[in-house]
């Protein structure tokens, strides 16, 4: 990154305010089963955040912390990897997706109700793919009718980050089905205390509870609480989509980088003795860390690129294969280096990202950015299609 | 003058219009493969009368003062237009004359660009010496007037020319006709013209010369690419072109993002080593790494998605696939490279911890 006077400013600004402000227990208070634990300390932390003005950087300068640009925002991230911060798990979706859809495309009177609210807390989940919209998440059919000032709505909504603990849901629905799939689709908030709904979680490979299954039986939304207009839901949601703009993946790579330690700590059994290193063992430590830096190099070109507006098609979809390939390599890694000691489900910490000191369950784990957020099936579909011009699939 | 550095600096994305237009009117790439001869005098040439050669040499010695970065471009083109010429071996050298500590160094790159002398690298295995010592295969090594010779160990890189009593070079025909090879052996070589002393001179001949492979082989890789690509459009079977195949598009893309990440570590590399920032040594043979393996992944596949064609010698595939295999190992194989930096790379991460 560039960093010029002002930047490393706010390194030291934020490295200062860590070491006064980040609980130094709170891996012990968030960790293993405890969800109540987890719950509490994530808003400990979230409200903390906010007091330090660091939690909505992206947000316009109106607000408080707000106005920071896309540079400042990558320090940000970079420097709370750094200091070992909890990741912002319960409320990310709450400051990027569900503020930034309402910032852009929001009405006043939903901006002045729900942006304060979410500076104290209040939790989004998202409510876009179903059972049978996946990759194809335009295929979507939770139906909402009209009737007078409300929407009846009825479906199935999966995948939802931590929609078991939301009090609000960004949900997309399909008000017309006459023509092209894209164009039916409408945006909606709702309050996920409303009649009707009904959210189960859904226990993952590794164990946890993330993401929740949603279940909607005539839930009535107001009229006022649609966002754009009717049928051109679609292109807000595109907005909800790219309103993190590649900062996950700066903080998830930034934490991994910092984390090659394990894997060293695993492969010389404790003792970080690396002259005993196994020769084999050795040569894939060069070229993970080889590959990690590969990827902060073509992080920072990106985020640059970004900066400067000349971000090219396709190059989110490299990033994120790379990436999530990179993850599971990495982590299958730790798997083989710690052997049965991996095998032991011992307890893990929400909300980290490599830091479980489980590699069984980070290794599981990964396969999360294999899928989530476009498949990477999808993303060789956009790699190959728009950036090496290659046939586009026959769509159905 | 009162002209600053930067002002001075010359813009890399000018020198790589400039040497893809040089490139494309000299190299005849298939030139070594037909038995034509390959025009590697006249390229080169051409490449001293636009002061490639100058480029990181200090004006004092007659150069233009340029870092690294300059470079990358340039290797990274010869590489996709595969050149007959071997440059990294006396650009190197002239990088690691400056970083000893001795003023005779500065008269003997100024002697380089007078006389048009040619370096090429050659690497001693452990236990060898200019006593007794055989290189079998050294690039550039028929046309060089001198070598820079570097052992397994940390022991300083010594200057010998190539028409020294006890030095010999045999032509080798590689299984890679577009470029030269030479054989070198020694025996009982005494006349040194010049030791590289200093910390920085041995980790500098190898950056350098890693960081040449690597932009090479990004260059060639993406060329590979396109020219698969494009293949994959035209050929037709069951009626559309085989670009339409979701299980070889997905190939093609997997080739893309592996070239795209080495290419992000060559660039940051490049940067890197051309201010002697941080982490230069490590991260430049990790960007060769990565590199040539993505070279290699690319043009093992280029062979096989031309299919049957891509097995003759009349298609270009081989070519590609030849260059990328020499690639990975000259001058030390990619195990070589881990083992020489995995206690760095270890150390770096129990520094940088969480």
């Amino acid at each position: 990154m560039t960093d010029n006077d002002q930047l490393s400013g706010l390194r030291t600004e934020i490295r200062d305010w860590l070491a006064h402000n980040l609980p130094a227990d709170w891996r012990d208070r968030q960790g293993g089963d405890n969800t109540a634990g987890f719950l509490a300390m994530q808003r400990e932390w979230f409200t903390k955040l906010v007091e330090g003005g660091y939690a909505t950087p992206h947000w316009p300068k109106e607000w408080p912390g707000g106005g920071r640009s896309l540079a400042e925002q990558i320090v940000m991230f970079e420097e709370l990897a750094r200091g070992g911060a909890p990741r912002m798990s319960l409320f990310f979706v709450s400051l990027y997706h569900a503020a930034m859809t309402l910032i852009e495309c929001g009405t006043d009177a939903q901006r002045a109700r729900h942006l304060p609210a979410i500076l104290k807390g209040e939790v989004w989940c998202q409510g876009f793919s179903e059972p049978g919209a996946g990759s194809d998440l335009a295929a979507l059919r939770t139906r909402a009718e009209r009737r007078g000032d409300r929407y009846i709505v009825s479906g199935q909504k999966i995948w939802s980050t931590l929609g078991h603990f939301a009090d609000q849901c960004l949900l997309l629905v399909r008000t017309d089905s006459s023509g092209a799939k894209q164009a039916g689709i409408t945006f909606l908030l709702m309050d996920m205390k409303s009649k009707g709904i009904d959210v189960r979680p859904i226990r993952q490979i590794t164990g946890d509870e993330e993401f929740a299954e949603i279940f909607l039986d005539e839930v009535e939304i107001p009229v006022e609480n649609l966002v754009g207009q009717e049928n051109e839901g679609w292109k807000v949601a595109q907005v909800t989509l790219s309103s993190e703009r590649g900062l996950t993946l700066v903080e998830l790579t930034e934490r991994m980088a910092l984390s090659l330690w394990r894997l060293v700590d695993a492969a010389t059994q404790g003792t970080g003795d690396t002259g005993m290193l196994d020769r084999s063992v050795a040569r894939s430590l060069v070229d993970i860390s080889a590959r990690i830096e590969a990827m902060r190099a073509m992080l920072a070109t990106l985020m640059a690129n970004r900066m400067a507006g000349r971000e090219a098609v396709g190059d989110a979809s490299i990033l994120k294969l790379a990436y999530s390939r990179l993850s599971r390599d990495f982590t299958a890694l730790g798997l083989r280096l710690q052997s049965f000691a991996a095998m032991r489900d011992t307890r893990y910490v929400l909300g980290a990202g490599y830091e479980t000191g489980n590699w069984m369950f980070d290794f599981l784990n990964s396969y999360q950015y294999n899928i989530a957020g476009g498949s990477n099936e999808i993303q060789r579909n956009i790699v190959s299609e728009r950036v090496l011009q290659m046939p586009r699939e026959k769509l159905g | 003058m009162t002209a600053t550095i930067e002002d001075a600096r010359i813009d890399p994305e000018e020198i790589r219009d400039s040497a893809q237009r040089l490139l494309a009117d000299m190299v005849d790439r298939r030139a070594g493969w037909e038995a034509r001869p390959d025009g590697a005098a006249a390229l080169d040439q051409a490449m001293r009368e636009l002061g490639w050669y100058q480029l990181i040499a200090a004006e004092a010695e007659g150069g233009l003062g340029q870092r690294f970065d300059v470079l990358a471009p340039i290797y990274e083109e010869l590489g996709r237009s595969l050149a007959p010429v071997w440059l990294s071996g006396t650009m190197a050298t002239i990088d690691a004359l400056y970083a000893t500590v001795s003023a005779a160094a500065e008269q003997l790159v100024a002697a380089v660009l007078e006389n048009g002398w040619r370096m090429a690298v050659v690497t001693l295995a452990p236990g060898q010496s200019l006593a007794a010592a055989s290189a079998p295969m050294v690039g550039g090594a028929p046309d060089a007037t001198h070598f820079l010779v570097i052992g397994d160990g940390e022991a300083p890189p010594l200057l010998v020319a190539a028409d020294a009593p006890g030095v010999s070079v045999t032509e080798v025909t590689s299984w890679d006709l577009g470029r030269s090879y030479g054989a070198v052996e020694f025996s009982d070589v005494r006349n040194v013209l010049f030791r590289l002393e200093g910390d920085d001179v041995l980790p500098v001949v190898r950056a350098h010369s890693e960081l040449a492979l690597a932009c090479d082989s990004i260059g060639g890789a993406s060329q590979c690419l396109s020219e698969t690509v494009d293949y994959m459009l035209g050929r037709q079977q069951f009626g559309r072109p085989i670009a339409s195949f979701q299980a070889l598009k997905h190939r093609a893309a997997d080739h893309k993002v592996a070239i795209e990440l080495a290419r992000s570590l060559v660039s940051h590399a490049s940067r890197q080593f051309a201010v002697r920032g941080d982490g230069w040594a490590v991260l430049s043979a990790q960007a060769r790494i990565l590199a040539c393996e993505a070279y290699a992944a690319m043009a093992e596949d280029c062979v096989q998605l031309f299919g049957g064609v891509g097995f003759t010698w009349e298609y270009d595939a081989h070519l590609f696939l030849k260059r990328a295999l020499v690639n990975q190992i000259i001058g030390g194989s990619p195990d070589d490279l881990r083992d020489r930096i995995v206690g760095d790379v270890c150390q770096r991460a129990q520094t940088a911890r969480l």
